[in-house]
């Protein structure tokens, strides 16, 4: 049962989400069945369906969605398992070197997207001189072709997600490493006893006790590899070729370079149920742990 | 939840309540630029007596955003600084005053040609700027010749299309690694608007016939110097000053750094000619006087006073941009007779250059070529890239109704 107070703390961060969310996704909702242009001085017109009609057609629309996927689908698990790996590590009550390692891996959480796109520009340069281009080259013993990474249709999204995991791993690292540390110590001194191996433990104390910060922090990533925007703006524009266009990139690109702002709202509708219906199953797996 | 919505996005352009006397927005541009207008509007003010003056720098990077959301909510200032294209969907919305008759003729007259054709939209002058832009070949003289290539020394006497690309295989026999070529790849958005839309004009084709054999010609060109490996990707920016590249394609703002690198070696020349004879890029900020302006009598005089060859050359030497007036590009040092940059005023002069597409869809059909061009220049399959874009710009035509 809710206490008086706690309904008064709650009305700052309930009024900014009636603010900033509730508010301006009822009018995208709304506008999303007009063909409302940014600055046109006709009268809106309500198109009914029309903006998701032609969403459904758009070929861009489907390769960005199939592009949000592929993120996803990649990203989550090598992401949560970095994460989980380097948290183990780091998770060594009294190592001196541990608060200087989690700075280090949190960091570029830290930078802002834009400023990690423009160093990592130069990384993926083109040329025998780029920098990935002359690591993979001594690594191949000379074997290696320079590649154009972030204009090869191949390598373009692969690239993109790499300086993600690169620029997000941290974060699940913090929310893993929290999660660790909520482990009770008996829990491992007992299956020490019993003679289990380090990798047993691992097995049957750390994952089952990390089960619901591990499904929280995956949902999150996943949701996050929807949002998937900056990147793209800075380092690909969505080329060549629609190969790193998202979601979030079409939308921005039809409300503030090309003014569609109908298109642009029915878009953003689309985003929140992706994102709704990824926060039910998680909702939906956590649910079942605590039954 | 209609209403609501009609009343709350319906466009209009009504003044703001504010302060007496004149609101300018400008775009913040470099320091010196915005010194050098701040003691615009301070002299303008001394020599003019009337209601002051307010200057207001907004950010250049939204600065388009910034102007639509103000006219939502009817918040435009009286004078307005703008990027020249834009100036269409500015008219359409109902946003500027016609200029033509209430500039005197002297200073209509005295306008380079480009501008007022940059500025005209339905029959009347909406804009004007007090600079234009550049656009054009830097090569270095040296590696040209030994190339066995001759120099073009006007507009009229440009390479062609296939003179270029031969041109360009025979720099890269001497050149270590081929590439002999900066399309300032490096450069976003609306370069390749800016940049590349003057060669589709060459071939006497435009930004709203992308479906036409000659557009698809000259997409196909550009697109294979850089599948040839002629083109640097100049991720540093730096191609053409640390002599990795013989040519680089790119507009005035670019003279003082090369000039200062390769002196006498250095050339300026036409970009190639696609069929029709050479054309260059043109355009920039602009001024114009909104509807909310009433009475614009000071507005106008102070866009007099702000084309004064005194100002407009102290403008032109802040940023390096062309000046804007026949009188003041005869008295600069950049772009006057013996000029080294007399080639840009030529071609604003003389009708070498070609305006971006002069219709309220700009801002639309701008965003879809940059991405035509991107994907092209990155191999992509020129046709079909073209036929997409062409029916995305036909679409968002009849959504429009035309832009009537």
């Amino acid at each position: 049962m809710m206490q008086r107070p706690a309904w008064w703390m709650l009305i700052p961060a309930a009024l900014g989400l009636l603010v900033f969310v509730v508010v301006p996704f009822v009018c995208s909702f709304g506008m999303s069945f007009t063909d409302l242009a940014l600055g046109s001085p006709h009268p809106v017109r309500w198109v009914g369906f029309q903006q998701y009609q032609r969403l459904a057609a758009d070929p861009s629309v489907a390769r960005a969605l199939t592009n949000n996927l592929i993120f996803a689908v990649v990203i989550t698990p090598l992401q949560t398992a970095l994460a989980l790996f380097l948290a183990c590590v780091l998770n060594r009550p009294g190592w001196r070197l541990g608060g200087f390692y989690r700075s280090l891996f949190f960091a570029p959480v830290v930078f802002p997207m834009s400023l990690v796109a423009v160093i990592w520009r130069y990384l993926y340069a083109p040329g025998a001189s780029g920098a990935f281009n002359q690591v993979l080259n001594a690594l191949s013993l000379g074997h290696w072709q320079p590649r154009d990474f972030l204009h090869d249709p191949q390598l373009a999204l692969p690239s993109l997600m790499l300086l993600s995991i690169w620029q997000g791993v941290g974060l699940q690292m913090v929310l893993l490493l929290a999660g660790l540390q909520q482990i009770p110590a008996d829990l491992y001194e007992a299956a020490a006893l019993d003679g289990s191996s380090p990798l047993l433990r691992f097995r049957f104390v750390t994952l089952p006790m990390l089960r619901n910060t591990l499904i929280f922090t995956a949902l999150m990533t996943t949701i996050l590899a929807f949002r998937v925007f900056d990147q793209v703006q800075i380092l690909t524009h969505g080329g060549p070729a629609g190969a790193t266009t998202t979601l979030m990139f079409e939308l921005v690109r039809s409300a503030f370079e090309r003014l569609q702002m109908g298109r642009a709202c029915a878009l953003t509708v689309v985003f929140v149920i992706i994102v709704v219906v990824l926060t039910g199953v998680q909702r939906f797996l956590l649910r079942q742990k605590s039954l | 939840m209609r209403t609501l919505l009609l009343a709350t996005f319906l466009t209009g352009c009504a003044h703001q309540a504010g302060p007496p006397g004149l609101q300018i927005w400008a775009h913040e541009g470099r320091e010196s630029e915005r010194q050098v207008l701040t003691a615009q509007v301070e002299r303008f003010q001394h020599e003019h007596s009337g209601p002051p003056l307010h200057l207001t720098f907004l950010p250049e990077g939204n600065y388009n955003s910034q102007v639509q959301a103000a006219a939502l909510a009817q918040k435009l200032p009286d004078v307005l600084e703008f990027d020249g294209p834009l100036l269409y969907r500015y008219v359409w919305q109902g946003c500027l005053q016609p200029l033509e008759t209430q500039l005197k003729q002297s200073t209509l007259d005295n306008l380079l040609p480009s501008i007022q054709k940059q500025g005209s939209f339905r029959g009347h002058l909406y804009s004007l700027g007090a600079f234009d832009s550049g656009l054009g070949l830097y090569g270095r003289k040296s590696l040209i010749r030994q190339a066995g290539a001759r120099l073009p020394k006007s507009p009229d006497e440009a390479w062609t299309a296939a003179e270029f690309t031969q041109l360009l295989e025979n720099l890269a026999r001497e050149d270590t690694d081929g590439q002999v070529l900066d399309l300032k790849l490096n450069y976003q958005g609306e370069w390749f608007t800016y940049a590349f839309s003057p060669a589709l004009a060459s071939a006497g084709t435009d930004l709203s016939h992308l479906e036409s054999p000659a557009a698809s010609q000259v997409l196909n060109t550009i697109q294979g110097w850089n599948e040839q490996g002629r083109v640097d990707a100049n991720v540093d920016d730096a191609a053409f000053l640390t002599g990795r590249v013989a040519l680089s394609w790119v507009g005035h703002w670019e003279y003082p750094r090369y000039a200062s690198r390769w002196g006498d070696d250095l050339c300026l020349l036409p970009l190639p000619n696609f069929g029709h004879g050479t054309r260059s890029g043109q355009g920039s900020w602009n001024w114009a006087v909104t509807t909310a302006c009433q009475p614009s009598g000071r507005a106008v005089e102070f866009l007099e006073f702000l084309l004064q060859d005194e100002q407009v050359l102290e403008m032109s030497d802040a940023n390096g941009a062309v000046p804007a007036t026949r009188s003041a590009i005869a008295r600069s040092k950049l772009y006057g007779a013996n000029g080294p940059l007399r080639l840009f005023s030529n071609q604003l002069l003389q009708g070498w250059t070609a305006p971006r597409p002069r219709t309220p869809a700009y801002p639309l059909m701008t965003s879809v070529f940059q991405q035509t061009m991107q994907d092209v220049l990155h191999g992509a399959p020129v046709d079909q890239v073209l036929g997409q874009a062409a029916a995305e710009i036909r679409q968002d035509d009849l959504d429009n109704q035309g832009y009537r």
